[in-house]
């Protein structure tokens, strides 16, 4: 085993081909889960000090003290109620319209398609700061509708483009056949298209419950402090403590999106994801 | 199907459609109209003025910040592009369990939050950080990355969110070429480079165009990674947006900088819709 170790002998022990696979396995996971690791290892470290590449210290500190934090629960919470919100409400909306772009065809089709990428050519905090000035008029600062609004339009071009790719994939002769047998349109859609075009409604809706979570300037302008969710909440906590504190934060954070990918899983794949950034 | 149906259809189409349109109508075409009208007012007597826009390109600190935006997001554009075609490469063409591994593995850094990737690259590159302490440990010498507060921490943070992004998109094209259409070239005798420059790389150029314009766009008015990573001076336009509102309170300006940014994402999104309409000529 431990011939391995020596780089040379590695080369010749796995073959040129296998041995750069090797180095490429290596360079990616170190860049893309080196960070993430990292953070997790900090969470559990009651003492992280220089030049050490561990902990000194191992220990669940830092974790007593953010669950001593007020705050956490009740950021935690709001949180949740808004994502959920969120996406409950982006899925009612969106997936007809989604339905609507992939199956029906009428003048305008492609305008309605692009209003939908206006979400993202236009910086954010541009829209949050316009849109500020509307909501004040109607009441709507610091409101959990408020916030509701500003998460459901940062994820909305994902949440009507993917599943619309979704049912583009769908054949009409599935469709028709399930008809032909005596199905109504409702139960032909609930039965037949909506199984069918599940991967991209799934990764949607991941997208949006997930962006809901992470959503954090449109929620800091327009919650007001009244609804801090908890991204709100870890800017604060990266500012005022030590490292281990916003290490541990960050793996509270990290396990929605952990048990969503987790249940996900089957659903998740290059082709239902790219479909969402192309229009046909 | 007759004319009355048809009708029927198209109005059950509009009607699926205009929620969401009313909404993205209302909540994000309104304030955009808005902001435009309110970058052509003067603050205080609401006046007809370019002074808003004016003070973006006299102000010498202002034009840094353009520049620096620009350079941080070509930069990132080029890179991230590169690297994701030999990694899509790789995955498409290379049968392995480590390439199904990582094929799996790379699909999960777009699901992870934001702010939670951006800390924790803060852990391995500011300067009492892994890759300090590995130079330490290993040299015994205090090597300071200097990363934070810099483009090149910047750069790096956008190629974690973006390569993974673009190779997806990348990949997705690359699967659409049959095995047959390659193996069949190369029975005929063309050589893996010829097949890679007048097969691949003409087919899949749609989908690289997709995803650079894509990467350009969410990348010029990005807030939370220039927040946490960047510095004072220069520094990245969703940043001097943020304090034109949240510091000077100066909405007209922020608006202004608002609509320049629109503009320079526009380019990218005019080049995005184009090739996302053009029809692929071998299909």
């Amino acid at each position: 085993m431990f011939k391995y170790l020596n780089p040379k002998r590695f080369y010749f022990a796995v073959g040129k081909k296998k041995f750069w696979e090797f180095i490429v396995l290596a360079v990616f996971i170190l860049f893309f889960y080196g960070p993430l690791l990292n953070m997790i290892m900090m969470a559990f470290a009651n003492e992280y000090e220089p030049p050490h590449l561990l902990a000194t210290e191992w220990g669940t500190y830092w974790w007593d003290f953010i669950f001593q934090q007020n705050s956490l629960k009740s950021s935690m919470i709001q949180s949740f109620v808004v994502a959920i919100i969120t996406t409950v409400c982006s899925m009612i909306i969106c997936i007809p319209a989604a339905f609507s772009l992939a199956r029906f065809k009428y003048p305008g089709r492609k305008l309605f398609m692009l209003s939908f990428l206006l979400t993202n050519a236009f910086p954010k905090i541009g829209i949050f700061i316009s849109i500020g000035v509307l909501f004040y008029k109607y009441n709507l600062m610091g409101t959990l509708a408020g916030v509701v609004i500003i998460h459901m339009i940062t994820t909305m071009m994902f949440m009507v483009w993917l599943p619309s790719s979704a049912f583009r994939t769908v054949h009409p002769q599935q469709e028709e056949a399930a008809r032909d047998v005596g199905a109504g349109p409702i139960r032909t859609f609930f039965k037949v298209t909506l199984p069918m075009a599940m991967p991209g409604i799934a990764v949607a809706t991941l997208y949006t419950f997930l962006g809901s979570m992470e959503e954090a300037q449109g929620t800091l302008l327009v919650g007001m402090g009244r609804i801090t969710t908890m991204p709100v909440e870890m800017y604060g906590i990266i500012m005022d403590y030590p490292g281990q504190a916003g290490a541990v934060f960050g793996v509270l954070l990290m396990i929605p999106s952990a048990v969503m990918i987790f249940l996900m899983r089957k659903y998740i794949g290059p082709d239902a994801i790219a479909g969402g950034f192309k229009m046909k | 199907m007759n004319k009355t149906n048809a009708r029927k259809r198209m109005l059950i189409g509009y009607a699926l459609v205009l929620p969401a349109f009313l909404v993205v109508m209302l909540t994000v075409a309104y304030p955009i109209l808005s902001s435009v009208i309110m970058s052509f007012q003067d603050g205080k007597t609401g006046e007809f003025t370019l002074e808003n826009y004016k003070y973006f390109f006299v102000t010498e600190s202002q034009l840094k910040n353009i520049g620096f935006t620009l350079y941080v997001v070509v930069v990132t554009v080029v890179l991230a592009i590169v690297i994701a075609y030999l990694l899509a490469l790789y995955l498409r063409f290379v049968k392995s369990p480590i390439s199904r591994a990582i094929g799996t593995l790379y699909l999960l850094p777009r699901f992870i939050p934001g702010l939670v990737a951006v800390y924790a690259m803060i852990t391995i590159i500011r300067d009492t950080g892994v890759i300090n302490r590995i130079a330490q440990l290993l040299f015994n010498y205090d090597f300071k990355p200097a990363m934070m507060y810099h483009a090149s921490g910047l750069i790096i943070m956008n190629l974690w969110f973006n390569i993974p992004f673009a190779a997806l998109m990348i990949t997705a094209g690359l699967g659409a070429i049959p095995d047959s259409v390659i193996e069949s070239a190369r029975d005929v005798g063309a050589s893996r480079m010829r097949v890679f420059r007048t097969m691949i790389l003409p087919l899949s150029m749609k989908d690289v165009v997709v995803a650079a314009t894509f990467v350009f766009m969410t990348n010029v008015g990005s807030f939370t990674t220039p927040y946490l990573i960047g510095g004072n001076s220069p520094k990245m336009l969703g940043i001097a947006l943020y304090d034109q509102f949240n510091r000077y309170l100066d909405y007209n300006r922020s608006a202004a900088l608002s609509v320049i940014m629109f503009l320079i994402c526009s380019v990218s999104a005019g080049i995005y819709i184009y090739t996302n309409l053009k029809e692929k000529e071998w299909e």
